[in-house]
């Protein structure tokens, strides 16, 4: 076991103070003079043609100042290279209910609400498409011209020989699953404030700063450079506090380039705060997904071979759709051992708020089917949950069928602790009637080894600055969106340089400060952003020890750097001044630790020009401050900086096939857990009484922040197992809200016992891997499989609520009561998307539409058809 | 979103809330909790021009029994039935309900008559004054007047209540011999409103139910007295078979309400089955 200071310690997020204090600013808080709000407006319609917007009654209106509408800001952009199909505000087009059609600017948020209803838009209405597979077969009206069938990307792969590997298996089980869709409802809404310098030769707007809610600064940098046709150089992105992104921060949002075209015209500071409709429309959550899944298997449980057809129901933009729909198949591999793989995947358009990257991005709906029906397989085989998943391990390092790099794999460790902690082989099939056990496996990435725009430019770098006085200002572009990115960058520059924590100031997330980062998601910060702040500490200590190594009359490689001390090594651990500074700092840490205590740490009284000449007087030494040691090294260069940079090893790049880029990562995480649950056979209500979720993190540099993510992801998971569902109804959402659409929070939490597994990765620093993500996906199958354990039946259309699972009851039990809702409807057996929400048919009356809408029609046939 | 601008009066008696009521009519809304009316004034489903608050009136706050008769004032919070040692003796079944009732701040501040009045369909409190056959009485500008508990739901979000009326006390007979009570509910799990509530209140003679009281919510627009069920309970041996039989009645000749949470049918089949386990729950405690 490794000594270390502060890596692997529960400290405080650095950032919590302000957090729960109420001091710290998030987008929505931040305030200009001159500073107006923009209100947008959306199209009532799902797909419909755009002959005319007349928005002069809505300029004449006092208070007014401007109405920006598409052909204000006409250039395509989007999240990806291959999906640049969304326009700040709709040209010629609307393509669903919530879709931008104008914005208004005005002094007041109720004077623009006001001139919303003052604009007169004329719609030519065109048929609307809301289920995939119809969808797929429309042969006009696409959503968009240059994709034809509606389709957005549809992939092939075959690894290994998928028909030799079934002609070879004793058991073959193939089965449909439907997952519902689901959005993050992060706590926070989207927000942003753009506003321009006027250009000191012409007066008009000049460089730009965009301050916003977003997971990627830099990609927000780059779109918006290409719709307001600017330079990068000239636009600022500035990343405030971020309350909770999950993925729904993670791309451009329709906001962020409507507030900066409005500024632009209103010639003033322009605001927009997302309401949680709104929240719920921009969405670019998880997809509706269609699951069909065939496993071969040999009677010992050996995997032979998997298939897999896979429909997303992806709304009316790709977004991160591509890659979705890869990483749904790239990520049956690297999980277990699977020798042969077919995969079919559709992302499919339809006239539905986009979809895009949600906590778990693409692995989460097939993970639920995949462990559900190799539990199936168990059963069948009289093989017990834990024993089948063991057979099927990997033997790493090694390089998956499908081109998948694994190296450090914690699997294994995380069975066997769930097993051990849930008392499963004493517990399972002995419990009573109505409860049982259900265990389920995931992974997910540490980051992405290719990036969106594919280079060799490195993922993230971090530049470090030390001051005269000790300080170390870390610049990450990494974007703490509450999941502690900055904290951890803090941590590892603490580790590596020996210091105290609150030696170091971050300064995180603005393009004009901050070296490029990518942005945070598909948990690559940790990996990748701790890599780079890791080698621009040690980029920094070089020159620290090769200062204090002419001091000290010795080689640097004889220095050790620790407790804010460097000292021979070899000679007695330094007590006195340097643990004293240490208890001084260690107060700092505080929130509260106040200036005099900061200035303390300089050798009790001791200015730093007169130390400096202390020192120059006296003559070598064993040990020194690192204060002593920084004034040392700066008055050798001038200036004490380090640079650091990260990018993926090429051999964990993935193979050469077309879509091949999505899923190779650096490492994986690994994750398992173990579901308690009870179900009341007469109403089919599932309660989670406890979860076991053991997760690999490769190291945790913060073990509670990791516990954090775990039990986050296990709710997350929760909520998508039993209620979370977004109910459509002829292309409307029926739950655009936090009261209809119900996230479950500490208060509906069962216990859930985390238990950490460090496998130490070879290449993450300190040997840290991902810990945000992974769990998810475990969580729905575990649910899944301890309601079977419970009551029998197998259910296959998530989320398992109330009413579905009774229906899949009565459905099995032929003898029992037929229920009008059960008729023609199987939740163990799905066929179809339905309009329903967790009653299986919905039967309520959707929003007034205008009688000629076409979706109307449409929405009545998709509701009848089973 | 902010409410549309008003003006707010607290009442000191129920008099002054008269007369303000008679003075500023359908401008006016009773503030009694505000767990209702403030969200909806907050959608802007509600623009009262003025608020008149009558929860400070301490005249309306009280728990009594006086000659056979248990009465509460209007304006008692929800905690202050949860804990009430009388009620707990004679009554169990209203603080067993108030501890469905929303979460603890709402049980400080909110009102049984404030919910009542407002007659949401999917309301606790309505289910438990229809169980124990309760009568609602209402202040006016012609004096009082007490309305029996299933004559004062009249339909979604609509009682008997006329213009310038105020609901002062809800009282009921004191329940004697005998008794087993139970209220027992489905939760939204998002607004904690019952998808369903069933409040039980039987009295009991010789194993034999002597009379009935069954209140159910959240199935139907309005809060109802479940007739059929407490016509197969009565006079019979109070025994699984008759509480199934009973319990089918749940939802007799009720147009079962529809969400996003369950559909009607559901509801109907909850209504039965969460009925069988109230009674169940009562005639176990009837002893």
């Amino acid at each position: 076991m490794t000594d270390f200071s502060i890596i692997g310690k529960s400290v405080a997020l650095i950032d919590s103070a302000g957090k729960t204090t109420g001091q710290g600013k998030y987008a929505d808080d931040l305030s200009l003079p001159g500073m107006l709000i923009g209100k947008i407006l959306h199209s009532p319609y799902p797909h419909a043609l755009i002959k005319k917007i007349d928005s002069s009654r809505a300029e004449a209106l006092e208070g007014v100042i401007a109405v920006v509408t598409g052909p204000d800001a006409p250039n395509k952009y989007g999240i990806l290279p291959v999906g640049h199909d969304e326009t700040a505000l709709a040209v010629e087009k609307v393509r669903y209910v919530g879709d931008n059609v104008a914005c208004v600017v005005a002094i007041s948020e109720s004077i623009a609400e006001q001139a919303l209803d003052l604009i007169q838009v004329d719609y030519e209405l065109l048929p609307a498409w809301f289920d995939p597979e119809d969808s797929m077969k429309a042969e006009k009206d696409w959503i968009h011209p240059q994709r034809p069938n509606n389709i957005e990307k549809d992939y092939h792969h075959v690894f290994g020989d998928p028909e030799k590997g079934f002609a070879e298996s004793d058991l073959v089980l193939e089965n449909r699953y439907l997952a519902g869709e689901v959005t993050h409802a992060a706590m926070e809404p989207h927000s942003t404030l753009a506003a321009f310098e006027p250009d000191p030769q012409t007066g008009k707007p000049g460089r730009l700063t965009v301050w916003s809610s977003t997971q990627v600064p830099y990609y927000l940098q780059h779109k918006l450079s290409i719709v307001l046709e600017m330079p990068m150089s000239q636009i600022r992105v500035i990343k405030p506090l971020v309350g909770g992104g999950f993925g729904g921060k993670s791309e451009v949002i329709p906001l962020e380039i409507i507030a900066a075209v409005a500024a632009r015209k209103a010639k003033a500071p322009v605001k927009i705060t997302y309401t949680r409709e709104e929240v719920f429309w921009a969405h670019r959550g998880r997809p509706r997904t269609i699951i069909d899944l065939k496993t071969g298997v040999k009677k010992d449980g050996r995997i032979t071979s998997v298939a897999a057809r896979v429909v997303q129901d992806g709304g009316a933009y790709c977004s991160y759709g591509v890659v979705t729909i890869l990483y749904s198949g790239a990520l049956l591999g690297a999980l277990y051992d699977i020798p042969n793989i077919r995969y079919d995947g559709y992302r499919v358009l339809t006239n539905k708020p986009a979809c895009g990257a949600m906590r778990g991005h693409g692995t989460v709906n097939v993970r639920f089917a995949f462990e559900s029906q190799l539990d199936e397989i168990a059963n069948r085989l009289g093989i017990d949950s834990a024993v089948i998943r063991r057979r099927n391990l990997l033997k790493p390092p090694c390089i998956t069928v499908n081109n998948l790099r694994v190296q450090s794999y914690g699997l294994p460790e995380c069975i066997e602790k769930v097993i051990e902690r849930s008392g499963w082989m004493k517990r399972k099939g002995r419990m009573l009637p109505g409860r049982g056990l259900g265990l389920a496996c995931s992974h997910y990435v540490s980051g992405a080894a290719n990036s969106i725009i594919r280079s060799d430019m490195p993922h993230s770098t971090v530049n470090i600055k030390i001051d005269r006085d000790g300080g170390v200002v870390v610049y990450t572009g990494a974007s703490d969106i509450g999941q502690g990115s900055d904290t951890m960058v803090a941590q590892i520059v603490a580790e590596v340089l020996g210091i105290s924590l609150g030696r170091i100031k971050i300064i995180a997330a603005d393009t004009d400060l901050t070296p490029i980062d990518i942005g945070s998601y598909s948990s690559r910060v940790t990996f990748m952003n701790g890599n780079a702040s890791l080698r621009a500490a040690e980029n920094v200590k070089t020159k620290i020890l090769a200062a204090a190594a002419q001091k000290m009359n010795c080689s640097p490689e004889d220095i050790v750097m620790r407790h804010d001390m460097l000292w021979k090594r070899g000679t007695p651990e330094p007590h006195g001044k340097g643990a004293e500074a240490v208890q001084i700092l260690e107060k700092v840490d505080t929130p509260r630790g106040n200036v005099q205590e900061v200035s303390g740490r300089v050798e009790g009284q001791i200015l730093r020009g007169s130390l400096q000449q202390k020192r120059k007087e006296e003559g070598p030494k064993d040990r020194m401050s690192f204060e002593e040691a920084v004034v040392s090294a700066i008055d050798f260069s001038g200036a004490l900086t380090g640079t650091g940079s990260y990018a993926p090893p090429k051999d964990a790049r993935g193979g050469a096939f077309k879509g091949a880029g999505v899923g190779p990562s650096p490492a994986y995480s690994y994750s398992a857990q173990v579901a308690e649950v009870s179900v009341d056979e007469d109403t089919g209500e599932v309660t989670v009484h406890k979860v076991w979720a053991a997760h690999d993190c490769g190291r945790a540099l913060n073990p509670v922040s990791v516990e954090g993510q775990v039990i986050g992801s296990v709710w997350m998971g929760m909520g998508q197992a039993l209620q979370e569902e977004m109910v459509w109804k002829d292309g409307l959402l029926m739950n655009p809200g936090l009261l209809e659409y119900k996230s479950p929070s500490s208060a509906e939490s069962p216990e859930v016992e985390t238990i950490i597994v460090e496998s130490v990765d070879p290449e993450g620093p300190f040997g840290a891997k991902e810990a945000s993500e992974g769990s998810l996906a475990a969580t729905i199958p575990a649910i899944a499989n301890a309601i079977h354990d419970a009551v029998g039946v197998r259910l296959r259309e998530a989320p398992f609520t109330p009413e579905r699972v009774l229906a899949a009851i009565r459905a099995r039990k032929q003898a029992a009561k037929a229920l009008e809702i059960t008729r023609g409807a199987d939740p163990s057996a799905p066929k179809v998307f339905r309009e329903h929400g967790g009653s299986l048919w919905y039967k309520g009356k959707g929003p007034e539409r205008h009688p000629d809408d076409p979706a109307r029609k449409n929405g009545d046939k998709a509701l009848a058809g089973d | 979103m902010i409410p549309t601008q008003f003006e707010y009066v607290a009442a000191k008696s129920l008099d002054e809330a008269l007369s303000l009521l008679g003075k500023h009519k359908d401008d006016a809304k009773l503030l009694a909790g505000g767990h209702s009316l403030i969200p909806a004034m907050k959608l802007r489903l509600a623009q009262p021009q003025v608020l008149i608050d009558i929860s400070r009136i301490k005249d309306l706050s009280y728990i009594r029994e006086e000659k056979g008769q248990v009465r509460i004032g209007s304006m008692t919070t929800h905690y202050q039935i949860e804990s009430s040692d009388l009620l707990r003796r004679i009554c169990p079944l209203l603080p067993e309900t108030a501890t469905h009732l929303g979460d603890v701040q709402v049980r400080n501040k909110g009102t049984i008559g404030g919910s009542l009045a407002h007659s949401d369909p999917a309301a606790d409190w309505p289910a438990a004054v229809l169980a124990l056959d309760a009568e609602i009485v209402v202040a006016g500008p012609k004096g009082e007047r007490a309305i029996k508990a299933d004559k004062f739901f009249v339909d979604l979000l609509t009682t008997a209540l006329e213009q310038g009326e105020i609901l002062r006390e809800v009282r009921f007979n004191t329940p004697q011999g005998t008794v087993g009570q139970s209220y027992v509910k489905v939760r939204h799990p998002a607004s904690g409103f019952a998808v369903v509530g069933v409040a039980v209140n039987l009295s009991v003679n010789g194993g034999k139910c002597q009379s009935a009281g069954v209140g159910i919510t959240g199935v139907a627009p309005k809060a109802y007295r479940a007739s059929g069920v407490e016509k197969a309970l009565q006079g019979n041996a109070l025994d699984a078979k008759t509480l199934s039989v009973a319990a089918a009645h749940a939802s007799d000749g009720v147009d079962a309400n529809t969400d996003l949470f369950a559909s009607g049918e559901y509801r109907r089949h909850l209504a039965e089955v969460y009925t069988r386990r109230a009674l169940g729950t009562a005639v176990s405690r009837a002893k």
